[in-house]
């Protein structure tokens, strides 16, 4: 379907502060049949460095997919999904906000700040496992995004 | 002639004049000097008489107060309020008193209670005033105050509280469910057969506990994200409740009716939920033969009571009161799943709309839970 997946294995930001969290989803991630490589930022200010390729991060890939964690010292979730959307050169990768809160109001604010979509961590780890493999199934190689190079 | 004789009747002779004059000197000398309520005539804004109750409450000389301008006795910030007040009580504009501060010639504050009243004093404009001393009553009242606000405050907090303890605590749960069950997935079978049943525990305990913190949650929420209230039909609500669980109806078998039911003021999503909860009990607490649910309503004076009858299998009447307490459970989760929140929530609802609820029932004969929603009660305003 996507030409991509063939050519290399898929870039994945997740910014979380939580070691466990992370490599929790690292662990999901490796059972996933999509081929990819996991970075991490721990927390808004790391992400966005990542991003904009500043300092140790120079030679940091573009990630095709974020998953953003909301809750973060220094710079929150919404601050950098903020940012990332106002950026023209970073609003078009897909961000998934992928944390505990079930709360109605960080739902609605995320989605207002154009989140691509947002999912709850199950506290189930089988269940985890099927959720990350339906995101990146799902945003890695079932959508049609606009490259980078477009 | 016998208009004469009553003309006469009338001219008064002068030792009854001083009789009468010597009789409204001794009534007026009651009461006006002897009163109880601090009494004085005001002209263009000055102290013209004044009694004595009134010198008292100011701690004066009742010659001291006469051609001093009143307003000075009152405390500088509530002078302006006062003379707001006064002018619209002069006017007919109000007749209840007003309040505000004056100071003693001892410096001390007074909390005090005015009326005033237009009237001609030696053929001049002038003010009647009353006043008494409310300090006592006010500092209960400041007090009162202080207290039901520390209540309020309290009580937010505590739900607050509890709404934080539940939230935050579903991290680090999530954290040692996950990583028990990766051990279970990564070693579950390198191990023996002891360290599986360790596992399987511990990853029960905590989805376990997590059910119980998404109960205390959506307990605390009643309170904390509860919506304003606005006016809801209960047909619509129950149809509601009802599409909710329609899975639950249809396996179940179960049969729910209702008769008419009226429109009340409330917090749709909160009165879905207790209807749900309800019909869910009666669902989950059912017999071998078909369930049977039946709603009705009546209305007292402002307050509509409804009524959730089944024919399930019943309450022993020692519970009907605890089984609305928060993690109340009269069933082991063998028998009956559930985290004993389901009433408790419903018990919060009604009383966030001011209402009642409680439960007959026979062990067997199944229950009628009944609950109450005061219009003009409850949170609305």
């Amino acid at each position: 379907m996507n030409s991509q997946i063939a050519e290399r294995p898929m870039e994945i930001l997740l910014v979380d502060d939580n070691p466990g969290d992370v490599r929790l989803t690292a662990e999901a991630l490796r059972d996933g049949e999509v081929e990819n490589r996991l970075h991490t930022a721990k927390d808004g200010m790391e992400a966005m460095a990542f991003l904009r390729r500043k300092g140790r991060y120079i030679d940091a890939p573009r990630p095709d997919l974020i998953l953003l964690d909301l809750n973060m010292p220094r710079m929150n979730g919404r601050q950098v999904l903020a940012e990332i959307k106002e950026d023209s050169t970073l609003k078009h990768i897909p961000v998934v906000i992928l944390t505990g809160s079930r709360e109605m109001d960080d739902i609605v604010k995320t989605y207002d700040l154009h989140a691509n979509c947002y999912v709850t961590k199950p506290i189930d780890f089988e269940q985890f496992i099927m959720m990350m493999k339906s995101i990146t199934d799902f945003w890695l190689s079932i959508v049609k995004l606009p490259s980078e190079e477009n | 002639m016998k208009q004469m004789s009553k003309t006469s009747e009338l001219i008064a002779k002068p030792e009854v004049m001083a009789g009468e004059i010597k009789q409204s000197r001794e009534l007026f000398r009651i009461l006006f000097h002897r009163s109880p309520i601090g009494t004085y005539i005001i002209q263009n804004g000055h102290f013209r008489l004044v009694n004595r109750q009134l010198a008292y409450i100011l701690g004066y000389e009742e010659d001291e107060l006469i051609g001093r301008p009143s307003l000075g006795f009152v405390l500088a910030e509530d002078r302006d309020a006062v003379r707001e007040n006064a002018v619209r009580m002069l006017e007919g504009g109000c007749s209840l008193g007003y309040e505000f501060r004056i100071v003693t010639k001892q410096a001390k504050i007074k909390w005090v209670m005015e009326t005033v009243a237009p009237v001609h004093y030696q053929r001049k404009r002038a003010t009647l005033g009353s006043l008494i001393d409310v300090t006592e009553r006010k500092q209960v009242e400041e007090r009162l105050k202080q207290i039901t606000g520390e209540m309020q405050r309290s009580n937010t907090e505590l739900e607050q509280f509890a709404y934080v303890i539940s939230h935050d605590l579903q991290e680090p749960l999530r954290m040692v469910s996950s990583y028990t069950q990766l051990l279970a997935k990564r070693y579950g079978n390198k191990l023996d057969s002891d360290a599986d049943e360790f596992i399987a525990y511990a990853v029960d305990g905590a989805k376990r506990m997590q059910t119980l913190l998404h109960g205390l949650l959506d307990y605390s929420r009643v309170g904390t994200r509860g919506k304003p209230f606005s006016l809801v039909n209960c047909e619509h609500i129950v149809e509601q409740a009802m599409a909710n669980l329609k899975i639950a109806i249809e396996e179940s078998g179960a049969s729910v009716s209702y008769d008419v039911l009226p429109t009340v003021m409330g917090d749709e999503g909160q009165l879905v939920q207790l209807f749900q909860n309800l019909i869910g009990n009666a669902i989950k607490f059912r017999r071998e033969e078909p369930l049977q649910v039946h709603i009705w309503a009546g209305r007292r004076n402002s307050v509509v009571t409804f009524s959730v009858n089944d024919n399930g299998i019943g309450i022993n009447p020692q519970h009907s009161q605890s089984i609305f307490e928060i993690f109340r459970r009269l069933h082991t989760r063998e028998e009956y799943p559930g985290t004993g929140m389901g009433l408790a929530i419903c018990k919060k609802i009604v009383e966030r709309h001011g209402g009642h609820i409680s439960v007959q029932s026979q062990p067997g004969q199944g229950s009628t839970f009944h609950f109450s929603v005061d219009m003009a009660g409850g949170e609305s305003e």
